[in-house]
């Protein structure tokens, strides 16, 4: 029943490939049309009609990519061989894509967005071995050599071991006293230091008015009695140098947490040593006031909002408004001259408590009209509900755009990996069938076609995979050469939301991450290394036993042919 | 000297030409007797074909019935039939020992 149709199919098939195959090939097609109808069986005549369509779509698709070639007849010795045009066709488009996806890794954004996407390993590696900032440490070497003030000053206030931070700064400092604000931003990093004494008395001789280093002096106070995992109730003397540090700083006209000056020393230090990691962004947001600084200052304005009540309490109206004012300038100060979504929300959160208070005052004193006032800058500088939130939204792309980004940045530098290994399995299959084509090795001439198969559809794939990586992490890179020219931290949270999903593997979620990376790293930190160095030893093994057999079987056939053992 | 490389494909419709070595041989029938596909036999008859190494002509058959490509072997091509196949066959002799050797 289904001999006409499918030998009617099979005429169509082969009729319509005769069309689109090129003129001196036609004549070929019109043969194998005319034996169509001799072929025994509806099966095989299809069988025979797809050969044949096969080869004229073949023989097409040879005179679009190689023009001229005809029917691809090869020169000299090859008379004899199978046909190889197709072959050498897929080849030739394979080299040029593999040209191609080199010629991306001549572009800063690419090479970048590769160790990107190669992030997720490297950085378990990174943690295995317990060196999560060898960048940092490299640079500090580098700078520590050349006797470089700002490359050191680059590196201290990054490096969160507290010691080797508070020695590049001193270096720092010593090579070029201009720097001495360094000392401030080490301090904010870590007020457990015990520089931070004669840090901030030389600190408040060179910038007399600002509130920063009453700040740093009070946390690190507030530090001293959590000492060795162990906590010690403070005594008066420490309550009295807190809340002298903490006078202090509601009592100074400024506040400056140097952050123009560090991304300054950006500019400078990061072309000097090309030192172009994106990663070292994300570290900038870590430069921050630290978290105590929020709870002291609310600590120390509770205080002088009870001292306004009592105040008002006793009738003198005057001493408690300037206790309410005071804390209110002092939000006023950080929220204004702050440069951090945190820094804001702790002078907004400031601002807030102290006009309540002035709110309840004037409601007290019957002043509806100035409580109405106070009650809308109250509202208005709400850390959650005013006009000016702590964290200001920087992002514009938001956290779905950068999380589908980086899953397709890291399939991508993996696909480019994968397509890579397949590019050298297939290339060793030709060059060893290459070496052993007089037939000694059917199997590996009998591989070569999907060599050549496997060779192409990989390159394809490394050049698909590389444009991917590039066209998708172009964005990133363009926000990082803002960063690191200008300084800013403008989009700097889409970057820093993107390289944050970029440290897990795509399609990961972090809770099981954490449960693998727990169980992983509770016997030996270096398990990981161990585990893949044994892999990678056991490939090479692999790989030397293949090349071993196939070295001495080509030995074998040498001496075969020069000494034959004709019966 | 080096010897040009010859696909055992190729070998395979030399031997069938040489069965018969004077006599037209269709498509269909040397696809049956080498048990090649179309697909690969055709390129072989098309470069065997521009090298003078073979002549084809058109057969007319029935009525409503397409016309059908025959094949010989050229004198040139017949020569040169029998000297690779010779060749073939003495490698294989030669190799025979050391394959069944191991």
């Amino acid at each position: 029943m289904l001999e006409f149709p499918l030998r009617h199919v099979a005429t169509v098939l082969l009729e319509s490939a005769i069309r689109i195959a090129p003129a001196d090939t036609r004549e070929w097609g019109e043969a194998m049309r005319g034996e169509l109808s001799f072929v025994d069986g509806q099966w095989a005549a299809l069988m025979w009609a797809f050969g044949g369509a096969g080869m004229m779509v073949k023989y097409a698709l040879i005179s679009i990519f190689i023009p001229g070639r005809g029917q691809g007849i090869p020169p000299g010795d090859e008379l004899f061989a199978k046909n190889v045009s197709l072959g050498k066709a897929a080849l030739v488009g394979g080299a040029g894509c593999i040209l191609a996806s080199l010629l991306f890794f001549g572009a800063p954004p690419f090479r970048q967005a590769f160790r990107v996407a190669l992030r997720p390993w490297y950085f378990m590696f990174q943690i295995a071995s317990g060196d999560s900032q060898h960048g940092f440490q490299a640079l500090a070497k580098r700078a520590d050599s050349q006797r470089d003030p700002e490359g050191l000053a680059f590196c201290a206030v990054r490096i969160e071991n507290s010691r080797e931070s508070a020695r590049l700064a001193e270096e720092a400092v010593r090579l070029n006293p201009n720097l001495l604000w360094v000392y401030a931003v080490v301090g904010m990093r870590h007020p457990e230091l015990p520089q931070i004494g004669p840090w901030m008395a030389r600190l408040k001789q060179w910038d007399t008015q600002n509130s920063l280093f009453h700040l740093i002096e009070a946390e690190s106070i507030d530090r001293s009695h959590f000492r060795r995992g162990v906590w010690t109730p403070s005594t008066q003397e420490q309550e009295q140098a807190w809340h002298t540090a903490m006078a202090a700083a509601f009592q100074s006209p400024r506040f400056d947490d140097y952050f123009d000056r560090v991304a300054e020393l950006n500019r400078e230090v990061i072309p000097r040593y090309g030192f172009y990691d994106p990663y070292e962004v994300e570290s900038r947001e870590q430069l921050e006031l630290p978290v105590a600084a929020f709870e002291n200052s609310q600590r120390f304005a509770k205080s002088l909002l009870r001292s306004g009540e009592d105040f008002e309490a006793r009738g003198d109206w005057k001493s408690a408004r300037d206790k309410y004012w005071a804390v209110a300038r002092f939000g006023q100060i950080v929220d204004s001259q702050g440069r951090t979504g945190f820094e804001h929300l702790t002078g907004t959160s400031l601002q807030a408590m102290a006009y309540k208070a002035l709110q309840a005052s004037s409601e007290r004193g019957d002043n509806q009209a100035e409580a109405a006032l106070f009650g809308y800058l109250a509202a208005k500088f709400d850390p959650i509900s005013g006009e000016h939130p702590g964290f200001p939204k920087e992002s514009a792309f938001g956290l779905n755009t950068a999380r589908r980004n980086a899953a397709v940045v890291q399939i991508s530098g993996l696909m480019i990996l994968v397509c890579s290994g397949l590019l050298v399995i297939a290339v060793a299959i030709l060059i060893v069938g290459r070496s052993s084509s007089q037939g000694t090795r059917p199997s590996v001439e009998r591989a070569k076609p999907v060599a050549t198969l496997i060779l192409s559809s990989s390159a394809v794939g490394l050049l698909f995979s590389s444009v991917t990586l590039y066209l998708t992490y172009r964005p990133y890179w363009y926000i990082f050469q803002s960063a690191v020219l200008n300084g800013g931290r403008s989009q700097a949270r889409d970057l820093i939301y993107f390289l944050n999903e970029t440290k897990l593997p795509a399609g990961v979620s972090p809770r099981s991450y954490l449960l693998v990376h727990s169980l992983v790293y509770s016997g030996s930190p270096n398990f990981l290394f161990y585990v893949w160095t044994g892999v990678t030893l056991l490939g090479l093994i692999g790989l030397a036993l293949i090349l071993l057999r196939h070295f001495l079987s080509r030995m074998r056939v040498n001496r075969l042919q020069n000494h034959p053992r004709v019966p | 000297m080096n010897t040009p490389r010859i696909s055992p494909e190729t070998l395979r419709v030399l031997e069938s030409f040489l069965e018969r070595p004077t006599g037209w041989h269709y498509g269909y029938e040397l696809s049956h007797q080498t048990k090649l596909k179309s697909g690969t036999l055709y390129p072989i008859l098309m470069r065997l074909e521009k090298y003078k190494l073979l002549e084809a002509r058109w057969v007319a058959t029935q009525e409503g019935v397409p016309p059908r490509h025959t094949y010989r072997l050229t004198p040139n091509g017949l020569e040169l039939a029998r000297t690779r196949l010779a060749e073939a066959q003495s490698r294989w002799l030669v190799r025979q020992p050391a394959l069944s050797r191991g």
